[in-house]
């Protein structure tokens, strides 16, 4: 499987994706936002807002455009 | 309720080796245990930081007295607020046991946290709480497994139900005799808390993906996605607003007001002027101003009927997981001001009373979001009192003046969130809010916690309101208040247009902040001067208690500075309203 790495905030909806890089903010880590984890992009606010993740099909995270734009993430599969 | 933090207080708790902690992730329940088991009421609500300072309470078990201690909720020990900062420290100072309180339907993150805390020695009992949740999600937990992995006892419950609480205290009590004496071992974690969080609930859960999401899932949902969920925040707000509006307007006619009217006022006149001769003392009392008069048309007539409805719709929605959607779906707007949507909580808090909100801010990672928000609420977020007393002041003009005032204050909110922003130095962090299950308030917590606020409400709002209506008769039948309205003339009257007499509302405003408005309801005021007076008490100096939180939450400087700059801006600004208003009179 050859899927390019993109960032969370631009990544399409409703996939499952593997995060890849996370910035160092330890809130990120404590919510379990780590490399390996898995998110689904569930919904994304305009005018600069922040999108909205399921992790690990566990729980929701909304998470600012500044932090989501550093987080890299590859699809691992389509739902 | 005690709350504490950062003095002398504090470090007696910790030191209190007899005491028992509540811990776990944000927002899993442990304030409902802990009114629970001590009978002492802690404020909870459906999002992450309703309790950003600690609470503590007695409680007996085993024939022996140990102290409770409700922890704010930590994702981890490595602290990323000032509210998470407090949890490290009780975890450090040691205690008899701790209550770790787990989020049966996301487990793993919760356990994170529970391998962190098993490796300081401290008795550990889990309850896996939000049972009924994780079944909803199709997640079943093997409690059997989970408790030969944890090495403690494992108790199911759900709180908002009071379910499994007997046997909590029953298994806290074994826990507590077993540790006495003998050197106290469980299963500890070394090594990644993380890989051995997952391995545990990997082992112990099961999930059906097939599970049906249910109402209150498609609900919340529904409200996360910006079509549907920005239109469902607006019809909430002004169903909020309208309950708040037409319930208090109807509870103050239809109930309120005569009581007081014909019951309370007049068996305070009859019963002093029984005894108390005519003349000054018998005015302080009962006289048109009287503490026995003005007390009750203020605070219960005027007032109460708004805060009651106010906390009626809030207490709902805090409990439901509404407001951290609305952190989201503004947050675009809440990030170009320069601050975040997670303070969006805060500010809306703030509309009740601008104490809890500003002690909220805790939560926040960055203390410069906390200064931003706190300024803002303090210039132009008025407390549900003040909007009461405003409603009245304004329900006598046009229809439009509510809705100006409300417009004029949202601009005011906007301008100095940015102005702030610019003046603090550094940076806000971006938001990052865990967005928890829609759920439906549970109606014994719910009316507890609207009781618990009325009365706080009614014992804060009674006591300095007669103080500072002793004040207000003492600078009256003195002639004090005369020399002051003399010399502040050429302010009132000159640049406000207002009658010299509203001075008074200006001394009031400093110890409550409805007294800012409400002795301008006696002075027959035209449409522009209750505009302008209503807008000067919106940004006016907040009540004294504002002062003291802003000087205990922060620095004195930034008190003293926020407070100046309330009254500058508000009769400026005031001033600008009035002379660009006199143009078009």
């Amino acid at each position: 499987m050859s899927f390019k790495t993109i960032n969370l905030y631009d990544a399409k909806k409703e996939k499952v994706l593997q995060v890849t890089f996370v910035p160092s903010i330890s809130l990120l880590e404590n919510l379990g936002l780590r490399n390996g984890t898995k998110v689904v992009v569930q919904s994304r606010y305009g005018f600069g807002g922040p999108v909205l993740c399921r992790v690990e099909n566990a729980f929701a995270v909304a998470i600012g455009k500044d932090i989501a734009t550093q987080i890299a993430v590859k699809e691992v599969s389509s739902k | 309720m005690s709350h504490h933090h950062g003095n002398q207080s504090d470090e007696k708790v910790l030191n209190n080796p007899n005491k028992i902690l509540l811990m776990g992730n944000p927002n899993v329940g442990k304030s409902i245990f802990f009114t629970e088991l001590t009978g002492v009421h802690a404020i909870s609500g459906n999002f992450t930081g309703t309790t950003v300072s600690f609470t503590q309470g007695q409680i007996t078990l085993g024939g022996k007295e140990y102290t409770l201690i409700d922890v704010p909720g930590t994702y981890s020990l490595s602290p990323t607020s000032e509210a998470e900062a407090v949890a490290a420290r009780f975890v450090q100072s040691g205690a008899a046991a701790i209550i770790c309180v787990l989020d049966a339907s996301n487990l793993e993150r919760n356990l994170r946290l529970a391998m962190e805390l098993t490796t300081y020695d401290i008795p550990i009992i889990y309850t896996l709480n939000m049972m009924d949740v994780a079944e909803r999600k199709g997640v079943s937990v093997d409690v059997m497994q989970l408790m030969v992995d944890l090495g403690a006892p494992v108790i199911e419950t759900i709180a908002t139900k009071r379910q499994g609480l007997d046997k909590l205290i029953q298994s806290l009590e074994v826990v507590l005799k077993q540790a006495e004496g003998c050197e106290y071992s469980c299963n500890k974690c070394e090594g990644c808390p993380w890989a051995a969080a997952r391995e545990i609930c990997n082992r112990a859960c099961t999930k059906d993906v097939n599970a049906n999401p249910s109402f209150l899932d498609k609900l919340g949902d529904a409200m996360m996605k910006p079509k549907s969920g920005i239109p469902m925040a607006i019809f909430v707000m002004a169903a909020a607003i309208a309950i708040i509006v037409f319930g208090g307007r109807g509870l103050r006619a239809g109930a309120i007001l005569p009581l007081v009217n014909n019951v309370i006022v007049p068996f305070f006149r009859n019963l002093f002027t029984s005894f108390v001769p005519e003349g000054v003392f018998q005015n302080i009392l009962i006289g048109e101003f009287g503490i026995f008069v003005i007390s009750f048309e203020w605070i219960l007539a005027l007032i109460f009927p708004y805060v009651l409805m106010f906390y009626v719709a809030f207490t709902f929605l805090e409990d439901t997981g509404f407001l951290p959607r609305m952190s989201v779906l503004f947050d675009n707007i809440m990030r170009k001001l320069g601050a975040q949507g997670g303070s969006l909580i805060h500010v809306l808090m703030g509309y009740g009373c601008a104490v809890p909100a500003i002690i909220g801010t805790r939560a926040a990672t960055n203390r410069k979001e906390r200064i931003v928000i706190s300024a803002a609420i303090a210039f132009a977020i008025p407390c549900i009192s003040q909007t009461g007393a405003l409603m009245s002041l304004l329900a006598g003009y046009a229809w439009w003046m509510l809705p100006a005032m409300i417009a004029f204050s949202l601009v005011l909110f906007a301008t100095v969130t940015i102005i702030v922003g610019k003046m603090v130095k550094g940076k806000v962090d971006p938001l990052l809010l865990e967005i928890p299950n829609m759920l439906m308030p549970n109606p014994k917590s719910y009316g507890r916690k609207l009781l618990t606020r009325m009365k706080h409400f009614l014992k804060d709002a009674q006591g300095p309101m007669m103080i500072a209506i002793l004040l207000a008769a003492l600078l009256a039948e003195s002639g004090v208040l005369g020399i002051i309205a003399d010399a502040a003339q050429p302010i009132v009257s000159g640049w406000l247009g207002l009658p010299a007499e509203a001075v008074t509302a200006l001394i009031l405003g400093i110890v409550r902040r409805e007294m800012s408005v409400a002795p301008l309801l006696a002075l027959d005021l035209n449409a522009l001067q209750a505009f302008v007076g209503g807008a000067v008490s919106l940004m006016y100096l907040p009540c004294l208690s504002v002062f003291a939180i802003l000087a205990k939450e922060f620095k004195a400087k930034v008190a003293v500075t926020i407070a100046l700059s309330t009254i500058v801006v508000a009769i400026f600004v005031g001033g600008l309203i009035n002379q660009v208003g006199q143009l078009f009179m």
